[in-house]
C-alpha cells in the first residue's frame, strides 16, 4: 500500500522533498546528521552555526523561517529529494505544490522543555513566564493542532520517531526511516553517526 | 435539528460502536459528535499557538 502511495505522490508531485521536523530540542538536528550520513542531500545555508546548543550543528536553511509568511515558495521545488528541516510550527505552512516525506522527531516533553529553557538563557533572552508544566500542555495540543492540521493533506506522507529511542538502540528507527525513505540508505552509517554524549537533558 | 450523513470505514464504525458503549454513550452519534468538538476545539486554539511563537523566535527558530 505504501508503495503505492509513494509511486502516486511521485507521479503526482514528483520526487518528494523529505522533512525533518519536530518541537525544537527534539533531536531534529541528529536526525539531519543521521540522513546526512546515510547519504541524502542536506539543504542548509549554515548561517547558523555550531554553538554549545548544538555542537555539530543546526543544519537549518534561513528561508524555512519566513513559511508562515506570505510570499514565494517555489523555491522550494527546486529541493525535490533533498532533506529539509522544518520545525512542527510551520509544517502548516509548506505549500500543497510538493509531496512531502516528515521524519516527526518525538522526545519526552519534559526534556524538549528543560532543553528550550537552558538554550534561551544561553542565548540571553526571558524564559517563558508561563511554569514548565503550563508550556508542555500548550506542546501536546500544539502536536495534535498539527497532526490534525496536516493529516488531511495527500501531499505528505508522515514517519513518528522517537528521539529517545534512538538514544537507546537506534537501529530500530534507523531502519524504518530508511524503509520510509525508500530503503536505499545505510542503516550503519545512520547508526554511526549517533552521538549519545549530547543526550545531556534527560528526564527525572 | 438538522443531520448530515457521513461516510465512515466500516472497521472504524465497528470501533465507534464498540467504544461508545464502552466509554458510556447514548448512541454512536453522541460519541463522534463529542470526538469531532474536541478535535475542533484543538484546531480552534489560537492562543497557546501565539504564546508558542513568541517562544520559538526567542529561541531563533523563527523570524
Amino acid at each position: 500500500m505504501s508503495l503505492v502511495r509513494d509511486l502516486w505522490l511521485r507521479a503526482r508531485w514528483g520526487n518528494p522533498i523529505v522533512v525533518v521536523s519536530g518541537l525544537p530540542r527534539s533531536g531534529t538536528s541528529m536526525m539531519m546528521k543521521m540522513l546526512l550520513a546515510a547519504g541524502l542531500e542536506i539543504v542548509t545555508d549554515e548561517i547558523r552555526a555550531a554553538d554549545e546548543d548544538n555542537p555539530k550543528g543546526y543544519f537549518e536553511l534561513e528561508r524555512v523561517k519566513d513559511l508562515d509568511k506570505s510570499g514565494d515558495k517555489t523555491w522550494l521545488k527546486a529541493h525535490r529529494g533533498k532533506v529539509v528541516k522544518v520545525i512542527s510550527f510551520l509544517l502548516k505552512d509548506l505549500p500543497d505544490d510538493n509531496a512531502y516525506k516528515v521524519v516527526f522527531m518525538r522526545r519526552s516533553l519534559d526534556e524538549v522543555v528543560a532543553s528550550q529553557n537552558k538554550m534561551l538563557v544561553r542565548r540571553g533572552e526571558p524564559t517563558d513566564p508561563a511554569s514548565d508544566a503550563e508550556m508542555i500542555e500548550r506542546y501536546r495540543t500544539h502536536l495534535r493542532r498539527t497532526e490534525a492540521l496536516i493529516g488531511g493533506r495527500k501531499n505528505f506522507r508522515w514517519l513518528d520517531v522517537s528521539y529517545n529511542e534512538i538514544l537507546g538502540d537506534p537501529r530500530g528507527p534507523a531502519e524504518r526511516v530508511a524503509r520510509f525513505l525508500g530503503g536505499r540508505l545505510s542503516v550503519d552509517r545512520m547508526v554511526e553517526a549517533v552521538d549519545a554524549s549530547l543526550y545531556r537533558n534527560r528526564a527525572r | 435539528m438538522f443531520c448530515s450523513r457521513v461516510k465512515i470505514d466500516r472497521a472504524l464504525l465497528r470501533k465507534i460502536r464498540m467504544y461508545s458503549k464502552i466509554a458510556g454513550y447514548s448512541s454512536p452519534s453522541e460519541f463522534v459528535t463529542h470526538a469531532l468538538e474536541k478535535e475542533i476545539a484543538i484546531l480552534e486554539e489560537a492562543d497557546s499557538e501565539e504564546e508558542i511563537k513568541k517562544k520559538l523566535q526567542g529561541l531563533g527558530y523563527i523570524d
